[in-house]
């Protein structure tokens, strides 16, 4: 019963991964890769039982960054047309790299013993409960929980640089002169 | 980790310099800083402490690299106050940001936990996009910063998955777990795979081909103050990373996975430096020989014996402080005639005798001239290489180090032996100071070699 | 296997829910005319049935028999998805609320909600996040500018205001230790309503939901003066129905989570005592009677609202979202955590 769901879950979230870089519209790929993170995420619900973590990828992904993705595209007016096209050679030399990759994955997975894969077997249920999730995260994963906010810190920091507005006129490249704060 | 929280600290200090405005503190603060985290680093020398359920480890390892870091880091936010006014716009943020990088760098390096490794790169890498933009209203900077994010968080990609595989295979992010395990199954294809994709996303961080074709741009149209930040720290600190990663989780199943580091090392170094050749932009020219100096590096992770350690922090000494000081001479060169090519050395060693001599002896360093620190870096990670039976590599490393003679002289010769009517060069106070000071260290490295070798 | 006896309850309660919740958005609008009449000193409709009761039902009826309009240069599959997705999430909201206590029927006890998840709080949130998709795709699939710009609108009002509505919900979940909604209702049993322990938590969350139910002052993505309709522009008959419904059922729902999260839900004052008068089965039907009485006065709360006071500038509303109520809810969060250190 898990194992079938999981199996279609699992393709349906493939298969919208694979619309997203299919669709010829961007719009249309954002919704599709908003598709796969509901896929994921009912992993997390359904499969894994950890709610938690799957309602919040849907408000973190679906729910704001997305939403982000398709205002950036709304506004440019990105279509199909204006589309810069790449040349056959491009796309047969990816192609050939992106099928490799694939190639060596699925024949590196496909020999493995799973009995010699340890893995970790889940402690019953409450392993994605946000109770367990929580006391985790704040012993055992404290300092990683606490140098990612170092992270966003750098974020905010740079966000504020590259939105703040500079009166200089556009250059290529060169000397431009020191710019002082009126 | 009072290392790193005092790093943190004071990159949150020099943010709030920005904001309630007390911008002239902010350098003398931060140099004061970067001193006094130093000196806790020694404090902690051989302590080997872990921290916070095995987290990070601070062992004699990590202190040097964090050191070397933080010395790096030093001289650019040293520089950037010579060359920008503090009341310039995103003064304060931009040492702060420098600041949180090599906070993101102490963390790479001191990693024992593939989570911190993570963390660690992502603060390096989002400090070092921002910083690569900062010249906002320049179309090259921005081209800069925006190939560089793309191409930073599409590695990403790559090492996320490798570290996700390797849970998969061992069930743990600790470094020792996952030895541990590893030791017991063996590489079994899931755990290669996750190899496989860390290297790959190491590799597009440390630039060596094929993972290269950013590199260029991306220097090119950074401010050169913040290329020199990257090919520096950034660099110094990936490969710490890098090499850490590697002898904790990955030393003894080495056999399997050397041929291909030892091959893109070769590729690395002979492609680095022929298309050295090529570029007429000195800064370009760099960014290549950076490329180059990558494949020498990756020959220590390539090896990974007992003396990669020590090499590799020596070859990392060496090539920061000639490349901070190269970078610095062509920011002075670009400044006063409005352009880096070759021709825009001519006759630097007549008008400004102290920076041609800087400029001299950088070069030499990166060439690997004996006399220099760049001489024995080249030489430990060679003979090392030697030593494990790896001839061909060294072979192709020291063809390649003669190729690179002929680019990195020709700045050196156009200085010396050219005529120029412009007139001498100016530059703001100190720098020349500074670069004398850098160049005097790169020699007495190549005299006595032993101050830093075999240290760790 | 699950058996039909054991899924017909929550079927049956599903089933009254989504009836409920239609004719409360339904008769809200009616609401909504007649108090705008009552606060301009004017009558309201009153012609069908007495008093205009029928009023909703003769609108409804105009919904469906209005010409069906979809403009040629749009993209036809999305532009219905819109007010499909909107409705759907509105509707599904409601599904974690506890509309009341534990009610005893014919011998067996079942409880007055869909179901109780662990991170109920956040499944709004979720579910709220993803009907903003409903605005944006319709908006987008229009290929009309006005629809185009408040669907932006109305995406960025409400990306700004979840950041404080989560700072307010934080501070909540600090007191209350738990996500669980039906947890936090009974936390609140008697007299120890939430909002005397965040009164600035439930102020953020009430302007947050404003601005998340688009709703006047901040009912910007449909501004008449500025967008013509915003991103409903080129919407006609029920798929424009549909638009005004969910903004109507968000309305009611936000009402209803209000009142849960901050008012007590089902609970108050003295209700042991009218449980153990009036029995297992009228008690609970008291509570929930209880708590539609509190959501009814924050629909009408929202309606007062709009009659009052006008619109903001979109500049404002962003300043209020980012420079006003985000500060004012990380100090909240700080003072909550700080209080919860020393009194616990």
């Amino acid at each position: 019963m898990l194992t079938s769901a999981f199996y279609f879950i699992a393709f349906v979230t493939v298969f919208f991964a694979v619309m997203v870089i299919a669709a010829k519209n961007p719009v249309h790929s954002v919704l599709y890769l908003v598709l796969t993170f509901f896929g994921i995420s009912a992993n997390y619900i359904f499969i894994l039982d950890a709610p938690f973590v799957g309602i919040v990828n849907i408000i973190v992904y679906a729910g704001a960054i997305m939403v982000l993705f398709l205002f950036v595209i709304m506004l440019m007016n990105l279509n199909a047309e204006a589309e810069h096209r790449k040349s056959n050679a491009f796309l047969i030399v990816g192609a050939f790299a992106g099928g490799s990759l694939l190639l060596i994955v699925v024949d590196a997975i496909r020999k493995v013993d799973w009995k010699s894969v340890s893995g970790q077997e889940s402690s019953g249920g409450a392993i994605g409960s946000i109770k367990v999730l929580g006391k985790v995260l704040y012993t055992d994963y404290i300092l990683p929980f606490e140098v990612a906010s170092v992270l966003f810190l750098v974020a905010i920091v740079g966000a504020v640089i590259l939105a703040r507005k500079e009166k200089l006129p556009l250059t290529v490249g060169q000397i431009s002169h020191p710019v002082s704060e009126s | 980790m009072n290392l790193l929280i005092s790093l943190t600290a004071l990159g949150v200090v020099a943010m709030f310099g920005g904001i309630l405005k007390f911008r002239s503190m902010v350098m003398p603060l931060s140099v004061l800083g970067l001193i006094g985290a130093s000196l806790l680093g020694v404090y902690a020398w051989n302590t080997n402490q872990s921290f916070l359920n095995d987290m990070m480890r601070m062992d004699n390892y990590a202190i040097a690299f964090s050191i070397v870091c933080m010395a790096g880091t030093l001289l650019t936010i040293l520089f950037f106050h010579f060359f920008h006014s503090e009341n310039e716009i995103h003064y304060a943020e931009a040492v702060a940001l420098m600041l949180f990088a090599v906070a993101g760098c102490a963390v790479m390096v001191s990693f024992t936990n593939l989570l911190m490794l993570f963390l660690g790169i992502e603060i390096l890498s989002l400090s070092l996009y921002v910083l690569a933009g900062l010249r906002k209203k320049d179309l090259l900077s921005n081209e800069s910063s925006l190939k560089y994010f793309l191409m930073g968080a599409f590695s990403t990609g790559f090492l996320l998955f490798g570290i996700a595989l390797l849970y998969g295979a061992t069930g743990s992010f600790a470094t020792t777990q996952i030895a541990y395990q590893l030791g017991i199954a063996g590489m079994n294809g899931m755990a290669a795979m996750g190899l496989l994709l860390l290297m790959i996303g190491l590799l597009f961080k440390v630039a060596a081909v094929p993972f290269q074709f950013w590199t260029p741009d991306v220097y090119q149209g950074a401010p050169t103050i913040v290329t020199a930040f990257m090919a520096t720290v950034g660099k110094v600190a990936a490969f710490a990373a890098f090499l850490r990663l590697f002898q904790l989780c990955f030393a003894p199943s080495k056999e399997g996975y050397q041929l291909v580091i030892g091959t893109v090392a070769a590729i690395t170094m002979l492609a680095g430096n022929i298309m050295a050749i090529y570029q007429s932009s000195t800064k370009r020219m760099l960014a290549y020989s950076s490329i180059a100096h990558a494949g020498y590096m990756l020959i220590a992770v390539m090896t990974l014996n007992a003396s990669s350690n020590g090499s590799i922090l020596f070859y990392s000494v060496a090539y920061t402080l000639a490349s901070i000081s190269s970078f610095l001479i062509v920011m002075v060169v670009q400044q006063n005639r409005n352009n880096d090519t070759a021709d825009d050395f001519n006759g630097l060693g007549k008008t400004n005798p102290w920076i041609a001599f800087a400029l001299a002896v950088s070069m030499l360093s990166l060439s690997g001239i004996p006399a220099t620190a760049g001489f024995f870096g080249k030489f430990y990670v060679f003979s090392s290489a030697v030593s494990d039976g790896f001839i061909w590599v060294v072979a192709v490393a020291v063809i390649s180090s003669f190729i690179s003679i002929y680019y990195y002289f020709r700045p050196v010769i156009a200085a010396y032996s050219k005529q120029t009517h412009d007139p001498v060069m100016t530059m703001p106070a100190g720098t020349q100071a500074l670069l004398i000071l850098l160049s005097l260290l790169t020699i007495l490295l190549g005299i006595l070699p032993g101050f830093i070798a075999g240290i760790i | 296997m699950v058996t039909l006896a054991q899924v017909l309850p929550a079927i049956i309660l599903i089933v009254v829910i989504f009836a409920l919740t239609m004719l409360v958005a339904l008769y809200s609008t009616f609401a909504e005319r007649k108090v705008a009449a009552f606060i301009q000193d004017r009558v309201g409709p009153n012609r069908a049935g007495p008093g205009g009761i029928f009023q909703p039902l003769a609108d409804g009826v105009k919904f469906f028999m209005k010409e069906e309009v979809i403009p040629v240069l749009s993209n036809k599959f999305l532009f219905i998805l819109g007010p499909s997705i909107a409705i759907t999430a509105s509707l599904m909201t409601g599904v974690v609320v506890p509309w009341g206590p534990d009610i005893t029927l014919f011998g067996k006890t079942y409880p007055l909600q869909i179901v109780d998840i662990e991170i109920g709080i956040l499944y709004v949130f979720a579910v709220v996040s993803v009907g903003i998709y409903g605005i944006m795709i319709g908006g987008w699939a229009s290929n009309n500018k006005f629809s185009l710009m408040g669907a932006i609108r109305a995406s960025s009002q409400v990306i700004s205001y979840e950041l404080s509505m989560g700072l307010a919900i934080i501070a909540l979940i600090m007191v209350t230790g738990t996500l669980s909604l039906r947890e936090i209702v009974e936390q609140q049993h008697g007299w120890h309503w939430n909002i005397l322990y965040q009164p600035v938590g439930f102020i953020l969350f009430l302007v947050c939901a404003f601005a998340e139910a688009n709703r006047t002052p901040f009912d910007l993505p449909e501004c008449e003066t500025e967008l013509v309709g915003g991103y409903h522009t080129e919407y006609s008959s029920m798929k424009l129905g549909f638009y005004l419904f969910a903004e109507y059922i968000n309305m009611f729902i936000s009402s209803a989570i209000m009142s849960t999260l901050y008012f007590g839900g089902y609970n108050y004052p003295g209700m042991d005592a009218v449980n153990e008068f009036v029995g297992p089965v009228i008690g609970p039907l008291i509570g929930f009677a209880v708590l539609f009485a509190k959501t009814c006065f924050f629909i009408f709360f929202f309606m007062w609202v709009r009659w009052t006071i006008p619109r903001f500038r979109y500049d404002q509303l962003m300043n209020l979202g980012w420079k006003g109520l985000i500060p004012l809810g990380i100090l909240n969060l700080i003072a909550t955590g700080a209080a919860v250190l020393y009194f616990k």
